[in-house]
């Protein structure tokens, strides 16, 4: 899988997810249609958005996604386009929340993110864990082994319900 | 090598080690609620054909605007009723419900050892019964009630000591909002937060709640807190909890989970609890909180203060608020009602005042005391249980620009309406801000006549 586009830089830490969907956008059944309501909890978010109509990569500081577990996060990003999100950090539920959708999350150093940050456009190989910036050389970064598989294959859900025989013997083992 | 409190209760529920750092964790308890329920639910009708694990591990609850307040609300409402119904799943509504991190321990549905989730983040509340018990996105939430089980990785674990005894009006909030301060309000991502220490096993369950409530706002998976005797009292004789000698078996087996006297941790943190004072934040995380007889730091973050409209230096008791919010999973329950009220008692609000009980069972609880007298005495509009400003979808908004001082958990920008600004901060100092009109603490309050005091009607 190849992710490959330009970039919108958001130089900032600590994004929560109220300022990524604000909670009144929350009042839907399904996991679609929220685009549009991507950032409008930053007071210069959507003009933001509007310098990159066609980004598919979100770079930004740490501890990105902190706060409410609100999927609905990813979702907003997802609907915009948005297909890896790369920061020196992530908080943990929005962490999982981007495998569950497939917008693959990548942790860089700090260092790694002051490029990022600069470039235009990446190519990300999802499989290999690369991403090159710009056209540069490839570098690596890691993803965690089992959710890289939620993204490539099938989804999370899917994979639980794999388990389920498991998991029944499981617990009748347990409770004996 | 000794094990820590939580690592007992994770190692209980592994099914599978999985590749990487991941392991296949039972989950004992579903929490569902409508905002993040149904996404899951749905995705399970359409492609799992709607077969859940084990409905009976399930509760839901209408809370996060209850009743609703347009037709999209009033969908995800019905959708959550409609699919409790069909599999048979306890649900709290109108009428009977409140917020569910308040429902689901005093109708008795938490207990110590367990492993809980739900899709918010508040789930960590529930820690303070020596459970696992933590936050999820609704995909999740959704795989938890299709195989009653979660993919994590093993969290480490942070012992936060808190030696000595609270007190000089401080409350567990106020050790809440100095923990975060202390750790930082990302220094908890990665851990579980192991509360131990004397200040610790004096609170109250309620306050337990409080304390464990605030642990995701230092990025912390949850936080726990060992079961002992006021565990068990406050369990005894909940709806869900079992009497006579099936009880006192099951106390007896909460009783002997604990944390092994040489457990070790990946890291610990020493909070001496009598130095803790009243606290408020001023900026736009829960980790930027100061006295409230101080001031604002000279390193406050110049991007926190121009958002909050304030600077640095600035005493806190200075700022005027333009309303007052006494509510949340936080702080809402009968003893926060009470702090309040005490602070309230013949005295009248000088801004707008919600005071918005936990669930309906507290608020009949409070108006069996008289409390709902003594709000609305003060001005103060008294009323259903629901999660209300606290997250700025309804009941009391707040307009941009404006400040509002709120017992609540998140102070982010726009969190209790968009461009509004939130100082967090325990009921007794919610409610004397309201009455000052400004910040402040309900030693600021000039002192009542005897008979006023004692709630004897002139
Ligand atoms: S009261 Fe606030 S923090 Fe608690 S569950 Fe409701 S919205 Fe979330």
């Amino acid at each position: 899988m190849i992710i490959s586009g330009s970039i919108l830089a958001l130089d900032r830490a600590n994004i929560d997810t109220d300022q990524i969907i604000p909670a009144r956008y929350l009042t839907g059944i399904t996991k679609s249609g929220l685009g549009q309501y991507l950032f409008t909890g930053l007071p210069d978010g959507p003009g933001l958005l509007a310098t990159k109509p066609g980004a598919r990569i979100l770079v930004t500081r740490e501890n990105f996604g902190c706060g409410s577990s609100r999927e609905h996060a990813a979702w907003a990003l997802v609907d915009h386009g948005f297909q890896a999100v790369i920061a020196p950090s992530f908080a943990r539920i929005f962490h999982e929340n981007a495998y569950n959708n497939a917008l693959t999350p990548i942790v860089l150093s700090d260092e790694l993110i002051e490029l990022a940050l600069r470039a235009k456009s990446a190519t990300i190989d999802v499989e290999q864990e690369t991403l090159s910036l710009d056209g540069g050389a490839p570098l690596s970064f890691s993803l965690d082994p089992l959710r890289k598989q939620f993204i490539l294959g099938g989804g999370f859900m899917r994979y639980l319900a794999s388990k389920i025989p498991t998991i029944r013997a499981w617990e009748i083992a347990s409770s004996q | 090598m000794g094990k820590s409190l939580f690592e007992k209760v994770w190692d209980r529920h592994i099914v599978e080690q999985l590749p990487g750092d991941n392991a296949l964790v039972f989950i004992d308890r579903v929490v569902a609620h409508e905002i993040t329920t149904p996404q899951g639910a749905l995705e399970i009708e359409h492609d799992f054909g709607d077969a859940l694990y084990d409905p009976q591990r399930i509760v839901a609850i209408n809370d996060h605007v209850s009743p609703a307040k347009d037709a999209d609300t009033a969908i995800q409402a019905q959708v959550l009723r409609v699919w409790a119904k069909r599999h048979g799943i306890r649900l709290y509504d109108i009428g009977d419900n409140g917020i569910c991190h308040v429902v689901v321990p005093e109708r008795g549905y938490v207990e110590p050892g367990m492993t809980l989730c739900c899709g918010d983040s508040h789930t960590c509340t529930l820690g303070a019964f020596g459970a696992f018990a933590l936050g999820i996105g609704s995909s999740a939430q959704g795989g938890a009630m299709l195989a009653s089980c979660l993919v994590l990785s093993r969290p480490k674990v942070m012992r936060v000591h808190v030696t000595g005894k609270l007190g000089n009006g401080a409350t567990a909030k106020d050790l809440a909002l100095t923990v975060i301060a202390s750790i930082g309000f990302k220094g908890g991502t990665g851990y579980v937060l192991e509360y131990t220490g004397s200040a610790i096993s004096a609170l109250s369950m309620e306050e337990r709640m409080t304390l464990c409530n605030m642990a995701i706002e230092s990025g912390a998976t949850t936080g726990i807190i060992a079961p002992d005797e006021t565990t068990v009292a406050y369990l005894r004789g909940r709806e869900q909890q079992p009497s006579g000698a099936e009880f006192d078996a099951r106390a007896e087996a909460w009783l002997a989970l604990r944390a092994d006297e040489d457990a070790t941790y990946d890291t610990s943190v020493a909070i001496n609890g009598s130095a803790i004072r009243p606290v408020v934040s001023w900026g736009t995380n829960p980790g930027e909180s100061a006295p409230i007889t101080g001031t604002i730091p000279s390193d406050a973050d110049p991007t926190s203060l121009t958002y909050m409209g304030l600077e640095a230096g600035q005493a806190l008791r200075s700022i005027a608020v333009d309303q007052a919010f006494i509510g949340s999973c936080t702080n809402a329950r009968l003893s926060d009602l009470r702090a309040a009220a005490e602070v309230f008692r013949g005295r009248k609000v000088a801004i707008p005042t919600i005071v918005t009980p936990g669930s309906q069972a507290v608020r009949r609880a409070a108006e069996r005391e008289g409390l709902h007298d003594v709000f609305q005495d003060a001005g103060a509009l008294w009323t259903h249980s629901s999660c209300g400003p606290c997250l700025g979808m309804s009941m009391g908004v707040i307009a941009p620009g404006t400040r509002c001082v709120s017992s609540s958990n998140r102070n982010f920008p726009g969190r209790m309406g968009a461009d509004g600004r939130v100082h967090l901060a325990s009921p007794a100092i919610v409610a004397a801000s309201a009455i000052l009109g400004r910040l402040g603490s309900p030693d600021e309050l000039e002192p009542l006549p005897l008979a006023q005091s004692r709630g004897i009607a002139a």
